[in-house]
Parts: C-alpha cells; structure tokens; sequence
C-alpha cells in the first residue's frame, strides 16, 4: 500500500500550530517515515495536489476569501480534513474582532494604533481579498477531525499524525485535549 | 430512608435527598456547573440531568427529590449526546474563547465540564453579542461575557452573606446579573466580601489582585485560620514562590464554612506597609540599622536595672493580634520576669474586660456560641454594629433573616444593621441600663418571661422607661416582647455597651445578662481581634497608664497602633517597638525590633467562642527578620528570665467567659 499523503496549509492563524508540528522534533522523521509528506507552508510545494491527498490540515479561521478559496480547495483535495488548533476549530484569538465589527477592526490596527505613523491609511489594494467575519473551518466546510489546543501540544500533533498515516481516526481525548 | 439504584448501585439515603447528593453517595459522579455543595440546589445549568425509568424526558437530578424504588442512569449514549448539546449552548451563549481566559487550564469549570464530555469542538459557533464589563469595584471585576448564569454569585450574595446586592434581570437569554437595580457594582449595596468570586465557576467574577498570578495547579493551598478579628474564619491561603496570591474561604471549616469579609479576604492580601528588615537602633538622635546583638544589648541594658521597681519599671503592651504562644512569652517575660505593674494589650481589654470580669464573680462561663447565633430564632444586636466589624459574625444574622429571624438593634449611634431590624432601640447613649431594665420589665410584664426576673417594681420601672431612655414604651415592650417570644433568642453584645455617668459598663452587662435569663437568651460578645480573648486569659487585659515608668516596650506584631497610643508613649523616656511594618511608633521609637508577620509565624488563636484553632505558617519571613518567640527567648536570656513553654496550661488558668472548644 503506498503511503498516505498529507497535506497542509494555513488561514487567519499565527503560524503557531504549524510551529508546534515543527516541536515534535525528531518524530516528524517517523511521520514522514509513515506517510508521504506534501504541500505544506514549510515544503516546497505550497498546493495540496491536484489529484488529491489523503489528509489536508488546515490551522486558522476563515476570515476573507482568499481563506475561504483555500479551504474550500483542502476540503475538495482530501479524503479528510483536520481542523488544527483553537482558530480552525473555534475562530480562536482572530474572531475576537466579531466582537466589534471589521470596520471598528481596521479602524483601530491601521488609523487608531499608536505605532502608526502620520501617513496612515486602511489598505484598499483591489487585489486584496474581501474580509469577511471570521469562521470557524466548520461554518465554511465539512470538517472529520477536530484538535482543538493554543496551540495544540506537538505530542497531540504527533498523535493524529501518526494515527492517520496508519489509515485511523484519531481519537483527541483525554490528557490531549485541550483548547488553550 | 428510601432506596433507589444509580447506574446500577443501590443506595439508601434520607427522604428529602436530591438524586445528585445520593448519586454522589453512591460514588456515581454526575457533572454540574450551578450545584454548589453549599448553595440551595437551583436547576440551572441542566448539566446534572439524569434518566429515570418511568420519566418521560431527562431530569436535572440536583433538584429531584430521591424517592423510593427509582431507577436513575446517568451515563447513557443519549445523555452524553445532550449534554454535548447543553454545553455547546452555554458556550455559544457569550464569549468564552478559552486562550483569553485566565482561568483556561484548569480552574475553569466550564471548560472542565467540556473536557470530561470529551468535546473537541462546538456544535454551535458564538452568537458575537458583546456584553459589558463592569470595572467599578475596587477587589473584583465582573466580565458579564463569561457568565453562564448559574446564579452561584447571586446564591452566596444571600445565602451566605445575606447581602442580596446580586440577582439577576431580564429573562430567557436576555437575562443579565446586576447589582441592586442595575447599578455598578462599585456603586452598589455590595460589601465586598468576595464570597461571590469564590462561588463562580467561570472567569466572569475576577479577583483583581490574583488574576493572572497563576493556575490553581500552579499554587500551594495551606489551611490556616484568619487573623483578622475575633470570629477566626477558617482560610485557606494560596501561595506560589514565597507569595502570598490569594486567601478563600475553607467550606469545611466549622466557624465560617468558606464565608469571608472583605478585611479577611482582600484587605489582608493587599497589605502594603513598608516592612521593617533591619533591627533599628537611636544614635545621636538617628535611628541606625544595627545588629541584632547590638540592638538586643541596648534592650537589655535598658531594661535590666528597672526590673522589679514598681511604678518605674517598664510598660508593656503587646497586640491582641499575635499567637497564644507569644503573649505567654510575652506574659513571662514582663509580668514574671522583670515584675513590671503595667503589663497589658494594646487593646487594653476593652472588648473583653466585662465578660472575663463576670465570669470570674460567678466561677463559670455564661456566653453562648456561633452555633446558637446559627440557630437562633431571634437575635438582638446591642454595642456592636457587626457591619463595620465581626462582618461574618454579621453575615450570620443577615442571611437568617429572609427564614424569619427576627432582629433588633439597640445602638445610640447608626448601626449598619438598622434596616434590617424588626425593632430599633435609639436611646441616647449612656442609657443601655435602663433600655436593657424596661426590656426586662416589659417581658415580665406580658407574662413572656421563661424564668424569674431580678426587676423588683415591673410597673414602676416601666413607667420611668421613656424619661430615663427616651423612647416610647410601645417600642420597648415590642422589642422585649418579640425576644421573649422566640424560642432560641441570643443577644450579640460588643464593647460599646454604655452606661450612665457614675455607672461603669459592668452594670450594663449585668443588666443585659438579667434580661437574658429572663426571657431564656443565650449572650455572646463579638470581643475584638484574633486573639483578644486569649489576651484576656492571660489577663492581659488591663487599661493602660504610664506613670513614672522608665521605659515602654511594645511587641506590637503586624498590628497598625492607634494615634492615642503613639501619643500616650511619647512620654516613656526609652520605647522599644517590636513590629513588622514601619509606622509612627517605630519612628519614635529607641530601638526597633523587625518581626514576622501574620503569614510569617504559627500559633494558637483563640477565637470569640472560645475555640482553640492553629495558624500555620503560610510564607518564609525575610532575611533579617526574627519570629516574635525568638526575640522574647533572646531577651530573657541576656535578662536572666527563664520562660516556659506551657501556654496553654496558662491559657485555661482563668476562668473563661466562653466555654472553650478544642478542634
């Protein structure tokens, strides 16, 4: 049986959970051993492949739609797909803004901060995707497995990992679920 | 009894017990969020439901009554699915993202409850309403955006603290916490007491000087009693790295069961005094930092010619807030020791004089305790408002109130307990004699008295009442009519019992234990700090005089001196000040003695019921710093006194007004 693959990307996250999947340290060499490890933010390639993978990881929330294109794409080119980290799985710190609104968002980062300069303006590029109140991946696409965590820990990372290279679902319980 | 099986287990338990409390007999766990083993059971958050053979639908078993032969599962696949369900709601209520949490990780009993339901992530997403957060309060903050509105805070405001500040407004998923009728929490009726912070089992009430100092894993708990005053709640103390983070109230403890005021709870931790590190010593008019050899030396120097030289000896005082170990050192030392005539506290007894003084004309106790003020049907509160002071003592009267307890206030003065009384006795102040007399006649007179009076003329007494206190005798007659009439009556007495020019306060408490007898009533005086009555067992409880002494030493501990006793210590030509915080009697002072404080030192107090409880040592005291024991023994070393260990052999030598309880 060929390896699985795994795909991974990224959306309105900080980079953290990828970060913790980094800090499994030398078992990311076993994982790699077990499946076959594709696009991802820190490979080369940066598209899940066209003829589809078996996994696709998401990290972060929905919050334009440039992310919602990228989930949308993950979700199309895998068999399953993980939400990984407490922003794919809840909105996590990015939906705080929801709170109060995008306008009263970019208001405040871009004309309000006190690190701005005097020639401060909200971007308008027309190139810029549209922002969008930030979702959870599960209010923009059907999710299979959820790991919940700020990020989650690399032994939780590890677990699902290895789990789904030998073709398991994994089961985030216990002593390895947390959302902080 | 009745019997009934939980998951299988057959348990008996007394009929009235709800199906949570008997499951948790039966070592069944169901999860809760609104049940509090110390709060009425209220059927909130519906995370207890259960099924029961026979039941039609789920039923939140902390409010079901167990009865006879039902069948209860608590762990079947659709209780599971729907309590999945009831979390996810709760959750998508408000804002309860975890990472921006202080108490995410571990203290937060929502996100425990989820954890154990093995919930990865929400069945619903957030609505994004945005609540307020009300910053007004000086001890805590209320983040309604992480309220679940399980009415704990609002339980313990009136059940345990008989506040009532807190309850709830609006309906359905409108409803909102407020504080009296809407109104700030800073603003509002609240006393600050933080039972409400210790009840919430989210982060939406926030303690302000230990949020963010660490999760409860993180933190050591040490049980250890409140030395805050005479009613010596038991505490547990949080602390992490030599600090202390935060002081709660211990649920089990038999004084207080978890309540806390606020000089307990928030004003203890927020101490800010500047401490005292190195022993101090006058040099041509300048106190210099010295050795403790040398400052012991200059102690003992000054002190050894005076012993024994009455009059001219050495005053000394110590705080009735220091354990009964050191005031027995302390007793020994300069009572014993140097044989000084003015050995006393610096409360000098005035919250405990005229209790230990009738104790000992009659050779036996006669105050009452907590428990019979617990059970009381009627209570009078007479020389103490115990809303300034004994707030817990208080606590106990305002939460039996809404059960029928009656309440009377006899205070010249504003009393914080006015409102809340049936009868309030307003007599000018010296009249407590007469006001407590009319009562007794009044009782007798209606024929309520339960044993024999000591009022010879009822009718003449009666008809001199409203000229000698000035107030109608309807109001007397209904106050003393409403205390006879209870069953369990107790009266509440403090230090401001007064009494008329020539008369001393003594004839004021005579009359009131009188009137006591009389109508059947049990009498407890609050007394004054941790350890007054202990003070007073030692009979350290003289006023105090300096009259021709040569020197003063005060071990005055943490406690902060009044400006009367900085001004009447002016004139002592040598003053040694033992003490842990600078103050204007240390500045003063000859020499300067740097001691531990409450936290830093382990002792006996003796609270004002009489019960004997242990304070342990809750921090390592700074470098530099001596225990209080330690600089007695090394003064009576280099004086030459012997000193013993059996303080509490001492401690029961006199007789006590209050039988003593041992823990």
């Amino acid at each position: 049986m060929a390896k699985p693959k795994i795909a991974s990307d990224w959306m309105a996250g900080c980079a953290g959970c990828h970060m913790s999947l980094l800090d499994m340290d030398e078992r990311i060499l076993a994982v790699a051993e077990l499946a076959d490890l594709r696009a991802t933010p820190i490979t080369d390639l940066k598209e899940p492949d066209a003829s589809g993978v078996d996994v696709g990881v998401l990290e972060g929330g929905i919050n334009n739609t440039a992310n919602e294109e990228v989930a949308h794409k993950m979700r199309q080119r895998s068999k399953i797909l993980v939400a990984l980290g407490d922003c794919a799985v809840f909105g996590g710190v990015p939906a705080l803004r929801n709170f109060c609104g995008v306008q009263a968002a970019l208001q405040r980062a871009y004309l309000e901060a006190e690190s701005n300069d005097a020639e401060v303006k909200i971007p308008d590029d027309p190139e810029l995707a549209t922002m969008t109140r930030v979702r959870a991946l599960q209010e923009v696409v059907p999710v299979d497995v959820y790991v919940p965590g700020c990020p989650p820990d690399a032994d939780v990372i590890f677990h699902v990992l290895s789990e789904l290279a030998q073709g398991r679902k994994p089961e985030v319980k216990g002593e390895l679920l947390h959302w902080h | 009894m009745v019997t009934l099986t939980i998951d299988g287990i057959t348990v008996e338990v007394p009929e009235g017990t709800t199906v949570l409390r008997a499951a948790e007999k039966a070592g069944v766990k169901i999860p809760t969020l609104c049940d509090h083993p110390h709060l009425t059971p209220f059927g909130g958050c519906r995370l207890c439901i259960v099924e029961v053979q026979g039941f039609r639908v789920p039923i939140a078993s902390c409010t079901l009554p167990a009865s006879q032969g039902m069948v209860v599962q608590t762990n079947t696949d659709k209780l599971r699915a729907s309590r999945k369900f009831i979390l996810s709601m709760l959750f998508s209520e408000r804002n309860h993202f975890c990472p921006f949490c202080q108490l995410s990780g571990g203290d937060c009993e929502l996100q425990n409850a989820a954890y154990a339901e093995g919930m990865t992530h929400w069945l619903i997403q957030p609505n994004w309403n945005t609540y307020a957060v009300d910053t007004s309060h000086p001890y805590f903050v209320l983040d309604h955006n992480r309220c679940i509105m399980c009415q704990r805070c609002v339980r313990a405001c009136g059940e345990i603290t008989g506040n009532f500040t807190l309850s709830v407004a609006e309906r359905g998923s409108a409803s909102i916490l407020v504080a009296d009728c809407n109104t700030p929490l800073g603003k509002s009726t609240c006393v600050s007491c933080g039972n409400c912070v210790q009840a919430c089992p989210t982060g939406a009430l926030i303690d302000r000087q230990s949020a963010y100092h660490g999760l409860e894993k993180r933190l050591e708990r040490k049980q250890t009693v409140c030395v805050g005053c005479s009613v010596g709640c038991g505490i547990d103390a949080l602390v992490a790295d030599n600090q202390l983070i935060r002081l709660e109230g211990n649920w089990n403890a038999p004084v207080n069961k978890g309540a806390m005021c606020k000089t307990g709870r928030f004003e203890t931790p927020a101490e800010n005094r500047a401490r005292l590190r190195a022993p101090l010593l006058r040099k041509d008019g300048k106190l210099e930092p010295v050795t403790w050899e040398e400052a012991l030396d200059a102690v003992a120097a000054h002190l050894k010619p005076l012993a024994g030289q009455p009059g001219s000896g050495v005053a000394a005082l110590v705080s009735s807030r220091l354990p009964a170990e050191s005031l027995s050192l302390f007793k020994q030392l300069f009572a014993n020791g140097l044989s000084s005539d003015m050995v006393t506290s610096t409360e000098e007894g005035w919250p405990t004089r005229l209790p230990a003084e009738l104790a000992e004309q009659t050779g036996a106790a006669f105050e009452a305790n907590l428990d019979a003020v617990r059970s009381a049907d009627c209570v009078m509160v007479i020389g103490a408002d115990l809303v300034e002071h004994h707030q817990v003592a208080g606590f106990f009267v305002k939460r039996a109130l809404p059960k029928g307890v009656r309440l009377i206030v006899v205070d010249p003065q504003e009393n914080g307990m006015d409102d809340l009384a049936a009868h309030t006795l307003k007599a000018p102040a010296g009249s407590d004699v007469e006001v407590l007399r009319a009562m007794q006649a009044a009782a007798l007179k209606a024929g309520l008295a339960k044993n024999a009076g000591t009022i010879a003329d009822v009718e003449a007494t009666l008809a001199a009442a409203p000229a000698a206190t000035g107030l109608a005798l309807e109001a007397i007659a209904g106050a003393a009519q409403m205390l006879a009439a209870a069953v369990n009556p107790v009266i509440l007495y403090g230090k401001n019992l007064t009494a008329p020019a020539g008369e001393t306060q003594a004839a004021a408490l005579k009359e009131l234990v009188a009137l006591a007898r009389t109508v059947g009533a049990g009498v407890l005086s609050v007394k004054g700090k941790a350890n007054s009555l202990a003070v007073s067992q030692y009979g350290l409880d003289r006023p105090f005089e300096l009259n021709g002494h040569q020197a003063a030493y005060v071990a005055l501990g943490d406690d902060e001196p009044s400006k009367r006793l900085v001004k009447r210590l002016e004139k002592a030509p040598f003053r040694v000040v033992q003490a842990s915080h600078v103050s204007p009697l240390t500045e003063a002072a000859d020499v300067v003695l740097p001691v531990t404080n409450w936290a830093e030192q382990e002792g006996h107090y003796l609270n004002l019921e009489g019960r004997l409880q242990a304070a342990r040592q809750l921090l390592q005291a700074p470098q530099n710093v001596w225990a209080n024991d330690q600089v007695f023994t090394a003064l009576a070393g280099r004086l030459g006194v012997a000193l013993q260990s059996n303080w509490k052999e001492q401690l029961f030598q006199r007789v006590s007004p209050v039988a003593m309880i041992e823990n």
